[in-house]
């Protein structure tokens, strides 16, 4: 028992002072609670299953067998030197953790309200430790995506040094998601409906299954713009550059990352404000 | 602040509104936002808390009392930072640790070994102080040998042993306490006591909010009496919890209480009189009758709800599930009791229902202390001829004959 008061910590609530950003540096103290809570999700998952990890492969395998069916086969779309598998893939990975953080985060305020209207931690957490149980099997998928360009015998250009900053990318971008649909949830049940939707079209309207230039085109600049919003068809086509080289992504995929740095400040702010009424509504 | 206080409240006020559209479905919203651009709507709110001020001084152990609904339960929430206050601040200087449940997190899935590491990281330790103290845990709980086994296969009381292991590992120096004793059987209620009692010898501060005004004086040294969510009075545990029975001489209003929906195997759903008259206040000769409710989600036929009749601090009398359906089993589902108490035995005063409902392994499933309160409103012809101010709690037939 410490018998130094001056050297606890103190804590001030004032809802006149309030915060309108969430404190990252608590955060960073809280961080064993996200790992354990993540590592709650991966072990709960998979606890009774009987294939257990392995369906983590047969997710994005199966997605990638109709695509190569549809895209390659049926449609003879041209990847160029790219063959199609590693193309697609690397496509597929991107974008299977992008829908499996935006999914699980959507009900993850509610399915953790009993925590919630018992014990103090910052909620955004919550989301938090959604993109890290997603980060085991974006792992997964990129181990594939690596023995696959070796079983091509594809090798990198020097685009690759910049992988880690669009992984960073994509993480960012899901979990600007996943922050804004959990705290958005709260207030309108709804969305949970609207979330599967949004993961369907993105996954059409977003180059994972063909490369961008095709569709770029064939549209009007004012559509290219449009298409750009989706701020994950600028981090795929970024995603794939460094993997295989080619031409750097088109200019207007900056407009991508500006919607992601801007969505992703917003969602910090919206999440804080909603905060201090989730015990209350829930 | 100075060193010696450890929480400082000022003016702390609480306001929720009732019915208003904070959750809702999207349309909801819109036709919301909608009919707010032509309408005033007033939005029925009321305040839960209001002008709470106090200073806790370090090592000082509060017992925090006041009947349902009077606040206790907002005033420990907003104190442990769950919801905020809507006016008002407080300063709170320490390592605060704040139990309003045990076993917050445990999920059935996960062994007994990994629900401590979850529920221990959850309140708020560190996974290296878990690791350190994990065989003191799990000797404190008793449950050593299943230690590995899913706690879905634990009995209830299992897992509430296992919980307040983790909880009594705890090393705050701020320590808010709900009715967590109010789970388990006799043995563990005394154990948990122990505990807390040797928690605020420490020296630590302590918070603690509890219907058993026993343990209220002999754990805490101050007292405070919450009544519709101001505070009544303060002082020492012991003024407190005799201003909070003073209060039990005003009239009630309520004939029908509907309890909130709980997980877990069963709980209490409603208790109300069964009578045509507007407000709870009976002549000493009306029938008094009572209609409970509970649900049960598992089969438990031996399951049973008891009902205790007090005055004060005093049990005056207990019915037993069994008695009031004799030969019958409870089902999983809803059932109902029903109780009468004898006519005309009750003198004038105040009274109030404790509903405990038990398992078949005299495990509490739920508890409501103070469900139901009425008021005798006078004397029995008997004593009307005396200028005797207190007949007694009960009027029971004289038969006495003359000495030879």
């Amino acid at each position: 028992m410490s018998n130094t008061p001056n050297r606890s910590e103190l804590i001030v609530v004032d809802p006149k002072k309030r915060k309108s950003f969430p404190d990252i540096k608590e955060l960073f103290r809280y961080k064993d609670l996200f790992v354990v809570l993540a590592w709650r999700d991966l072990r709960v998952r998979y606890a009774q299953t009987f294939l257990g990890l392995i369906w983590t492969l047969i997710q994005p395998l199966a997605t990638l067998a109709i695509m190569v069916l549809i895209f390659q086969r049926a449609l003879n779309v041209d990847t160029g030197d790219v063959p199609y598998v590693l193309f697609s893939f690397a496509g597929i990975s991107a974008w299977t953790y992008f829908s499996f953080v935006f999914k699980e985060s959507g009900n993850s305020i509610i399915g953790a309200g009993e925590m919630i209207k018992k014990i103090y931690f910052p909620r955004l957490v919550i989301p938090l430790s959604k993109a890290v149980v997603g980060l085991v099997d974006y792992a997964v998928t990129l181990l594939i995506l690596g023995f696959l360009m070796i079983w091509f015998s594809y090798s990198p250009g020097p685009a690759i040094l910049l992988l880690p900053l669009f992984i960073f990318m994509t993480i960012i971008c899901s979990l600007t998601f996943g922050i804004w649909v959990s705290a958005l949830t709260i207030r309108y049940r709804d969305l949970q409906h609207v979330v599967p939707f949004v993961v369907q079209f993105g996954l059409f309207a977003t180059p994972v299954a063909y490369p961008t230039e095709l569709v770029i085109q064939r549209i009007p600049k004012w559509a290219s713009i449009l298409y750009y919003l989706n701020p994950m068809a600028g981090v795929v086509d970024g995603f794939r550059w460094c993997l295989f080289g080619g031409s750097p992504p088109h200019e207007l995929a900056y407009v991508s990352y500006l919607v992601i740095a801007i969505m992703f400040i917003g969602s910090l702010y919206y999440f804080k404000r909603t905060e201090r009424i989730m015990a209350d509504v829930i | 602040m100075d060193n010696y206080t450890a929480i400082k409240i000022d003016q702390i006020g609480k306001e929720y509104v009732i019915g208003g559209s904070v959750s809702g479905d999207l349309r909801e919203s819109f036709n919301h936002r909608f009919k707010s651009l032509f309408t005033t709507e007033k939005k029925d709110r009321f305040w839960a808390l209001k002008d709470i001020s106090f200073n806790v001084e370090q090592g000082d152990a509060i017992g925090i009392i006041g009947r349902n609904g009077a606040g206790k339960s907002t005033l420990l929430k907003i104190l442990s930072r769950i919801t905020e206050p809507t006016v008002g601040r407080f300063e709170m200087k320490g390592r605060v640790s704040s139990l309003l449940e045990v076993g917050t997190g445990f999920h059935p899935e996960l062994s007994g070994r990994e629900n401590v590491f979850l529920n221990g990281t959850i309140l708020g330790m560190k996974r290296k102080e878990i690791a350190s103290k994990f065989d003191q845990i799990v000797d404190f709980s008793g449950v050593a040998k299943f230690i590995d086994t899913p706690i879905k296969h634990y009995s209830s009381g299992m897992k509430v042993r296992l919980a307040f292991a983790v909880a009594a590992h705890l090393d705050p120096e701020i320590l808010i306490i709900d009715e967590v004793l109010a789970v388990g059987d006799a043995e563990f209620q005394q154990k948990c006591l122990g505990k807390m009692g040797e928690v605020t010898r420490e020296g630590r501060t302590v918070l603690f909010v509890s219907h058993n005004l026993e343990a209220i004086t002999d754990l805490c040294n101050k007292g405070i009496f919450l009544k519709n969510g101001l505070i009544e009075s303060t002082g020492t545990a012991i003024d407190s919890v005799n201003s909070y029975m003073r209060s039990f001489h005003e009239s009630s209003e309520v004939l029908q209480r509907t309890f909130p929906i709980k997980k877990g195997s069963g709980y209490i759903t409603q208790a109300r009189f069964v009578t045509d008259k507007k407000t709870p206040n009976f002549e000493y000769n009306d029938k008094i009758s009572f209609r409970f409710e509970y649900l049960l989600n598992e089969d438990l036929p031996d399951a049973e709800l008891n009902v205790d009749l007090c005055r004060g601090t005093e049990k005056i009398s207990m019915y037993f599930g069994r008695e009031m359906r004799p030969g019958e089993k409870s089902i999983k589902g809803l059932n109902t009791v029903e109780l009468q108490l004898p006519v005309g035995i009750l003198n004038k005063g105040n009274y109030y229902l404790n509903l405990a409902l038990h398992d078949n392994y005299r495990q509490f499933l739920d508890i409501q202390t103070e469900a139901l309160s009425f008021n005798i409103l006078n004397k029995h012809p008997r004593y009307a001829d005396h200028m005797i101010k207190d007949p007694g709690v009960l009027n029971l037939d004289p038969f006495g004959k003359r000495a030879e």
